[in-house]
């Protein structure tokens, strides 16, 4: 029994290291060696990677969520105010616990909201929490924010080398969550819940575990943000954008999977430079507009969906001669 | 805190109510119709703040001959969104309709971006005269938010209930497949609630112009409080709507006003209440379960 559960968990490892690989040999050259504008750039990329992947484990059970900047904004708040009485290891550690309880509270009480109830309620909550934080200014700071502890002094390529290891956590993470049963599970909650519910798959649980995780993964990612330039603010820490862009990113990229969110994560990030090397610094943003109207009505599978369809045509073609 | 200011935060909320309670039962005709979350709303508010706030700098066009502009205007502009883009979406996945209007939403807020940059307008109205009643102020702009939006709220009732469009439309909002076989033509209902729900967005439009700062953003923050309004009162529910409309709009007004500091965060007040309604009555306080 024993032997045939580790063959199974080794067998999506073995599908996906070779990912990890690349992602730690992509980001650790690009660390070392790369340009000081990419480092930034690519800092900015892994942070929204980490976010859209805890967004694609949510909307796998089909619990798409616009509230994403809540538990970001919890995670960078958290281990912002534990760390002058726990330092790092444990500001992080209790932090992101305490991020993880919050979402599962939150996910149990939103348990019977579907749709777009949900969607608006979790939206409303994270517009709701940087008033929290405002009331709370003693321990918060208020308007005026709180500061973090700054990873290795504010070394960009140190940072960035964390980041990349962070970001390959998540992807384990989101792996993990696609393991086949899990998967297939996954995908009859969102698509036939009372199906999945008499198939005696435990949809309560499997939800609210999913949103904790999910949670919990933004909360790391705000954890991070906070981490490298030190200064949080309630505007800064709670704003929608970290709740669109995320999702942008897995529909460009493809949801439903782990490489989708970092084909995302690099492609739109390009894309937003380009326009706004076209139109200027402000009204740039229409791009990443366009591109979730543009996948939603042309390309539901992103991009990655699109790659495994050309691969598909080729290999068929190349069966047929 | 006198009974005077009291009275007096209660008369503003209840007249700011106006506008909220016009967005929002655009937004529930609109949701009830066809079940579609138009998160571009806000952004057709803020299209009609920005033709307001134009038609009075440039041509002195009075807001209320503007609200009458706007409503045909971003009326006609719904229509065209629709026909072009969202009659696609309605074929698509419900979660996929959300995203795809959000889509719709962040390209409308940059496109006003790039063409009125973002800097804050604001339309001083000497126009919209004063009014006293005993020690209550009423500031000219107010009164015009509380009379259009009662004008459009009422205009938006009879639509609804009085017109054989309307009947279209609830037939369709309660059961569209069996309005179909009753020979309704669904299509051209959800077409119908969509232009009216976008000309009501342009009229509340010309409310929040003379209220408010105008900027990209402002259909965002509205759009998204009109939501959770239109929700947590009942979905298609438009007396709902203005219920909701006044508990958001009497509890942020009483926040701003009494609580020390209270204006920064009163918003988030409303989103609180709108939360926890949610929370314990997931279809809304006047929602009938679908």
């Amino acid at each position: 029994m024993m032997e045939r559960q580790s063959v199974l968990q080794m067998g999506w490892l073995a599908r996906s290291w070779v990912s990890y690989l690349i992602v730690l040999l992509c980001g650790g050259l690009l660390a070392l060696y790369g340009d000081p504008f990419y480092v930034q750039i690519t800092l900015g990329i892994t942070i929204l990677t980490i976010l859209a992947i805890s967004w694609d484990i949510l909307a796998r059970t089909g619990q798409i969520s616009f509230g994403t900047a809540a538990f970001f904004g919890i995670g960078a708040y958290s281990t912002a105010i534990l760390h002058v009485y726990l330092g790092v290891i444990g500001s992080w550690l209790i932090g992101i616990i305490l991020a993880i309880i919050i979402a599962l509270l939150f996910g149990r009480a939103l348990l019977k909201l579907q749709g777009m109830y949900f969607a608006i309620t979790t939206f409303a909550f994270s517009l709701a929490l940087p008033v929290v934080a405002l009331v709370l200014s003693p321990i918060t700071g208020g308007a005026a924010g709180i500061t973090p502890y700054v990873f290795w002094g504010g070394n960009r390529r140190l940072q960035l080398l964390m980041c990349i290891l962070f970001l390959i956590f998540a992807m384990i993470i989101s792996d993990w969550f696609l393991q086949l049963r899990l998967r297939v599970a996954a995908f009859l909650i969102r698509s036939h819940p009372e199906l999945a519910f008499s198939s005696g798959i435990p949809v309560v649980k499997t939800k609210i575990i999913t949103f904790g995780v999910s949670g919990g993964l933004a909360a790391l990612a705000g954890a991070l943000y906070g981490g490298l330039y030190g200064f949080i603010v309630p505007e800064d820490a709670f704003n929608p954008l970290w709740s669109v862009l995320p999702f942008a990113i897995a529909l460009l990229g493809g949801v439903d999977s782990t490489l989708g969110p970092i084909i995302g994560g690099v492609v739109l990030r390009i894309l937003e430079e380009k326009t706004k090397d076209l139109i200027g610094s402000y009204g740039y943003q229409l791009v990443v507009g366009a591109v979730i109207i543009l996948c939603i009505t042309l390309m539901p599978d992103g991009i990655l969906g699109l790659l495994k369809r050309i691969v598909r045509q080729c290999t068929n073609l190349w069966k047929k001669s | 805190m006198t009974a005077t200011t009291v009275i007096q935060s209660i008369v503003l909320s209840i007249l700011v109510a106006g506008l909220i309670a016009t967005i929002a039962s655009g937004i529930s005709l609109v949701l009830g119709v066809t079940r579609i979350v138009n998160f571009a709303h806000g952004e057709f508010v803020m299209l009609g703040a920005y033709l307001t706030y134009w038609l009075y700098v440039l041509y002195g066009i009075s807001p209320y001959v503007s609200a009458l502009i706007s409503f045909v205007a971003i009326g006609f502009l719904s229509y065209i969104v629709f026909r072009v883009f969202l009659y696609r979406v309605l074929q698509a996945e419900h979660h996929n309709q959300l995203l795809a209007t959000f889509g719709l939403s962040i390209l409308l807020t940059n496109l006003a971006m790039l063409i009125f940059t973002p800097n804050l307008r604001s339309m001083s109205v000497e126009m919209l005269p004063t009014y006293k009643i005993g020690a209550i102020i009423i500031p000219g702009n107010f009164l015009f938010v509380g009379i259009m939006g009662m004008v459009c709220y009422l205009l938006l009732i009879y639509l609804v209930s009085r017109t054989s469009y309307g009947m279209m439309m609830r037939m369709t909002s309660s059961h569209s497949e069996l309005a179909q076989y009753s020979g309704v033509n669904v299509f051209r209902a959800y077409g119908l609630s969509f232009v009216i729900g976008g000309a009501f967005a342009g009229a509340a439009g010309s409310m929040l112009a003379v209220l408010f700062y105008i900027h990209p953003s402002v259909g965002l923050e509205l759009g998204i409080k009109s939501f959770a309004v239109v929700v947590a009162s009942g979905i298609g529910s438009i007396p709902g709507a203005i219920l909701g409309a006044l508990i958001v709009s009497l509890a942020e007004g009483m926040v701003s006003t009494f609580l020390p500091s209270g204006a920064s965060w009163a918003y988030g007040v409303g989103f609180l209440i709108l939360m926890f309604i949610l929370i314990f009555k997931p279809t809304g306080i006047l929602g009938k379960k679908h």
